[in-house]
C-alpha cells in the first residue's frame, strides 16, 4: 500500500518506535486527546497575543501581555509537535500521501514563517509601547494572518481523517 | 507576504487530487459488500485493526475499528487471528484498491459490530 510513499517515511512507519505506537493500547489514544488539549491550550494563548495585537485588553501594556501569552504558546505548541509526531509516526507512509495532511503543513510553515517575520520585524517596538496606543500596522497585519492561517491549518488536521 | 502565501495554498490545492488517499469519507456506502474467507494477516494495532482476507475473487483488506473498541467488544485479537474464517459486510474503498470498511464481521457464528 505504500507504494508511492517517500522511503524515509515508509522507515519511520516501520520503526520499532512507530510500532510501539500502533501496538500500545494507550499511547496512540493518549497521543490523540493530547493534541486536542495542547491545540485548545495553543488557541487560547494565540488568541490572546493575535487580540492585543489587534486592539484588544488595549489598557494592557502590550509587550508584558504578548510576552506572558507568548511563553504558553510556545510550550504548547511543543505539546502539539509531540503529540503530532507520535501520531504521525503510526501511519506516516499514508499520512503523508494524505492531501489534506501535506495542505496542513504548508499551512503550519506559512504560520511560523508569518511568526518569524513579526519577530524579527516588529516584536521589539511593539514590547516598548505603552497601553492605550494604536500598535503598527505590520503587527496588526501579522495578528489578522495569523488567525487565518491557524484556522485553516486546525481545518486541515480535522479533515486528514476525511482524504 | 500575502502573495507567497496564496501562491503556496493555491499550489498545494492543484497538487491535492493527484495525492487522494484514504479516509473515512472515501467509502462506497451504496455498494456494501459482504466478504466470506480465512484471515490471512492480521494487524491488531491502533488506529485502526486491519486484516486480510481471502475472499472468492480476491484478496481483501478490512479496516475494523480501533483495538480498544474490538477489545471492548469481544472482538479481541484471536477472534481476528491469521486462519480464522471471517464474514466481514462493509463498504469498499473509492480510492484504495481492494480494501474495505468493515461495519460488522462474524467469527465462529458470533457478530461484532464494529462502530
Amino acid at each position: 500500500m505504500e507504494h508511492s510513499a517517500p522511503a524515509i517515511f515508509v522507515a519511520l512507519e516501520q520503526s520499532g518506535f512507530a510500532v510501539a505506537v500502533r501496538q500500545s493500547r494507550w499511547l496512540y489514544p493518549s497521543a490523540n486527546v493530547g493534541h486536542i488539549l495542547s491545540l485548545v491550550a495553543f488557541a487560547g494563548a494565540l488568541a490572546v497575543m493575535d487580540l492585543r495585537l489587534l486592539g484588544a485588553f488595549s489598557a494592557t501594556a502590550p509587550g508584558r501581555v504578548l510576552a506572558r501569552a507568548r511563553l504558553a504558546a510556545i510550550a504548547a505548541f511543543c505539546g502539539l509537535a509531540v503529540t503530532g509526531f507520535l501520531l504521525f509516526s503510526a501511519e506516516a507512509g499514508h499520512v503523508v500521501r494524505n492531501p489534506a495532511f501535506r495542505l496542513k503543513v504548508i499551512m503550519i510553515a506559512a504560520a511560523l514563517l508569518n511568526a518569524l517575520i513579526y519577530e524579527i520585524g516588529a516584536r521589539r517596538a511593539v514590547a516598548k509601547l505603552p497601553p492605550g496606543v494604536p500598535l503598527p500596522r505590520t503587527a496588526r497585519a501579522s495578528a489578522v494572518l495569523s488567525i487565518v492561517i491557524w484556522i485553516a491549518v486546525a481545518a486541515c488536521g480535522r479533515s486528514i481523517a476525511y482524504f | 507576504m500575502r502573495t507567497r502565501f496564496t501562491l503556496l495554498a493555491a499550489l498545494a490545492l492543484a497538487a491535492a487530487p493527484a495525492l487522494a488517499h484514504h479516509g473515512w469519507g472515501s467509502y462506497d456506502a451504496a455498494h456494501p459488500v459482504t466478504v466470506t474467507g480465512p484471515i490471512q494477516t492480521s494487524k491488531f494495532e491502533n488506529p485502526h485493526v486491519i486484516v486480510t482476507v481471502r475472499g472468492s475473487d480476491k484478496v481483501w483488506t478490512l479496516t475494523l475499528a480501533p483495538p480498544s473498541r474490538m477489545e471492548s467488544r469481544g472482538a479481541v485479537a484471536a477472534v481476528v487471528a491469521v486462519g480464522n474464517e471471517i464474514t466481514a459486510y462493509g463498504y469498499p474503498s473509492t480510492v484504495e484498491k481492494d480494501e474495505m470498511r468493515a461495519e460488522r464481521i462474524t467469527v465462529d457464528g458470533k457478530t461484532y459490530e464494529m462502530r
